[in-house]
């Protein structure tokens, strides 16, 4: 097999599978992939970090209460190669995300999808077609 | 005076003063000065920059600043006096975060320089952390995000390697005085070679927002001819192995000995496989050895499993990457394999180092998900993992280190076979884990790796023996594609919020185990 298309077959895995594109620790050990999650909410900080960045969004609650929520993402240096910049997740944002919650009950889960409200995906392909 | 009686008179003083400075030193075939060796700073700035008496754990020392002190802005000089008054606990040091630039460079631990036209790397027996300083004109690609150790980019001005360093975060100290500097400085680093065996260090900081104005440090590093190789010192592993947080494991970690129940170990078996040929296309250097400078990354998958695997919950399906033995299934121990089948259980996921953020060991290093930097500066192939840790591939020395010095990346020696760069370890402490699904490793391991070039890239092959878990050698294969790109930092430790996450699993596991008994 040609190592291009090696690659391709990564980043499609990445795509669907929780456990590609983690990097420093089992997922499986921190997330329960059977307490699956959907959470709306508006970005308090991003947290460019690795080997994990992290989004912090506040979820209000049935009962009117506000949680901070605290969403793994894959690394600040995937994002930062595929071209994204601090400003393209300002506070105040409300993103939709689908993830798995964290096996300890802390309001914490490893997320796989982020959307805008307006279904535009965040974070998942090339910088530039978001902001055109 | 006039010009010529100048000169005159300048004429002897220099032929005094000039020869040593200018004749005496290496220098590349180019006659650029060769800054490559190992060196170590002669000063007490780790301490202070500026005078200082002594206190526990800190040396006394005279300044190192031109001029004495530094010129704070009056509110930087109260908040660096109350870093220092709260220093045991907000000295990022303490916590073994990266350093930052220019504290490393003062910090008494050898380091080593290595050059190549293109680059210059500096890597610290430190925690393993490392400098790329880019010396060949590069632009710098991802803008805009500051790291721990900055982004260096260098240029020779005569014979002084000049480093501009841009986008250091702020929550790194220069010293363990509490004196800082925020995001927007701009330090320029100055590497002159007074003799063969002493570089002038300087660095000039240029940060409005706190000082008055740019200030300049000074002191000496001195080439230590006592090593031919840096050691390792990881500081949260030690930290960690110390306060219980990481525990020993007896049966793997240096000196275990071989189990009574193991399968003898037939260190002859393993199919003679024909290594993948070599094309003719590939990038040379000027004379003629295969060019394997580069950002690389195999994008983790191995980092998930070495053998095939089709029904694993969560994990993609894959082929493996065992081709001997050729059924694709790594010869374990009996009581080996059981431990790694119990290591994929939640409870386990705290024991992966890689979780503590220590580095990944050898071969794991290469299938990380995270890319790796190739360099081959003269005698040498330096492999620098943007997960802060390095390789030094020697490619000199034929013997290993002794027996009893054990290292969490081994000791690697480096040879060409035609265009193949054959690669032996070993010393390893057998803290690794193979991968995150915990294949099993043990101080015993020894490694001979190949890095077969090809046109974009290069084909790693490891061949592992290590008679404590397996019945006979094994060998792992799988590509390694060049990528565009330059390398960014990992401070994994720094921002590790998943620790406390995978203890509590643990925690919680053993409180039931406990109830149970």
């Amino acid at each position: 097999m040609k190592l291009q298309g090696i690659a391709r077959l990564l980043l499609l895995s990445c795509i669907f599978y929780p456990v590609s594109g983690f990097s420093h620790h089992s997922f499986s050990a921190e997330f329960d992939i059977e307490q699956p999650i959907a959470l709306t909410g508006k970005v308090t900080r991003m947290q460019w970090s690795n080997p994990h960045g992290w989004i912090y969004i506040d979820v209000e609650n049935d009962d009117g209460s506000v949680t901070n929520w605290a969403l793994e993402t894959s690394a600040a240096n995937n994002l930062i190669r595929r071209g994204w910049k601090r400003e393209d997740l300002p506070a105040g944002t409300t993103i939709v995300v689908e993830g798995f919650r964290a096996r300890n009950g802390t309001p914490t889960a490893n997320i796989r999808g982020i959307q805008l409200e307006d279904g535009r995906r965040l974070f998942s392909g090339n910088a530039e077609e978001l902001r055109n | 005076m006039k010009v010529r009686q100048f000169l005159i008179c300048l004429v002897p003083l220099l032929a005094g003063a000039l020869p040593a400075m200018a004749q005496d030193i290496p220098r590349t075939a180019d006659g650029t000065p060769f800054l490559q060796g190992i060196w170590q700073a002669q000063t007490r700035a780790a301490f202070s920059l500026e005078d200082h008496v002594a206190r526990h754990d800190m040396q006394a020392g005279q300044s190192v600043v031109a001029g004495g002190s530094i010129p704070y802005q009056d509110w930087a000089r109260e908040k660096q006096q109350a870093n220092f008054a709260n220093r045991a606990e907000l000295d990022p040091l303490n916590k073994c975060y990266l350093p930052g630039v220019p504290r490393i460079m003062a910090m008494p631990w050898p380091f080593q320089i290595f050059q190549t036209p293109e680059h210059v790397a500096i890597t610290f027996e430190w925690t393993q952390v490392y400098r790329l300083i880019y010396a060949g004109g590069q632009e710098q690609m991802y803008p805009g995000f500051e790291h721990w150790m900055g982004d260096s980019r260098g240029h020779w001005e005569g014979d002084t390697f000049v480093v501009v360093v841009r986008d250091s975060n702020d929550r790194s100290w220069m010293d363990a005085a509490g004196n800082f500097h925020s995001i927007g400085a701009v330090i320029t680093e100055r590497y002159t070679m007074e003799d063969a065996d002493t570089i002038r260090y300087e660095a000039t900081i240029d940060d409005p927002e706190v000082f008055t104005e740019p200030w300049t440090i000074s002191y000496p590093l001195v080439r230590q001819t006592d090593m031919d190789r840096l050691l390792e010192y990881q500081c949260q592993a030690e930290v960690e192995e110390a306060n219980g947080a990481f525990e020993r494991v007896d049966n793997l970690w240096y000196p275990a000995s071989i189990p009574e129940e193991n399968i003898p170990f037939d260190a002859s078996a393993g199919a003679d496989l024909p290594l993948p040929a070599v094309p003719a296309d590939i990038p040379r250097h000027a004379d003629g050895t295969p060019d394997l400078t580069g950002l690389y990354t195999q994008g983790g998958i191995a980092n998930y499993g070495l053998e095939k695997r089709e029904n694993l919950a969560l994990f993609p399906p894959a082929n493996g990457v065992i081709i001997d033995p050729v059924d694709g299934v790594l010869p374990y121990q009996r009581w080996a394999r059981a431990e790694m089948l119990e290591r994929r259980e939640p409870w386990r996921g705290y024991d992966d180092p890689t979780a503590h953020c220590f580095v990944a060991g050898i071969p794991r290093s290469h299938y990380v998900p995270s890319p790796y930097m190739i360099l081959q500066p003269p005698g040498y192939t330096v492999v620098l993992h943007e997960r802060m840790s390095y390789r030094v591939i020697d490619m000199n020395r034929r013997e290993h280190l002794p027996d009893s010095i054990r290292l969490w990346m081994g000791d690697a020696l480096g040879h060409w076979e035609g265009d193949v760069l054959v690669i032996e370890s070993a010393n390893y402490n057998g803290k690794a884990w193979q991968n995150e699904l915990g294949d099993v490793t043990s101080h015993a391991q020894t490694v001979r790796e190949y890095y077969i070039p090809q046109a974009d890239g290069f084909v790693y092959r490891a061949t592992v023996s290590d008679p404590i878990a397996y019945s006979r050698p094994w060998t792992m294969q799988m590509p390694m594609p060049r990528q565009d790109g330059e390398l960014l930092e990992v401070a994994c430790l720094e921002d590790n919020n998943d620790l406390e996450h995978l203890r509590d699993v643990r925690d919680e596991h053993r409180a039931t185990l406990s109830e149970e008994q």
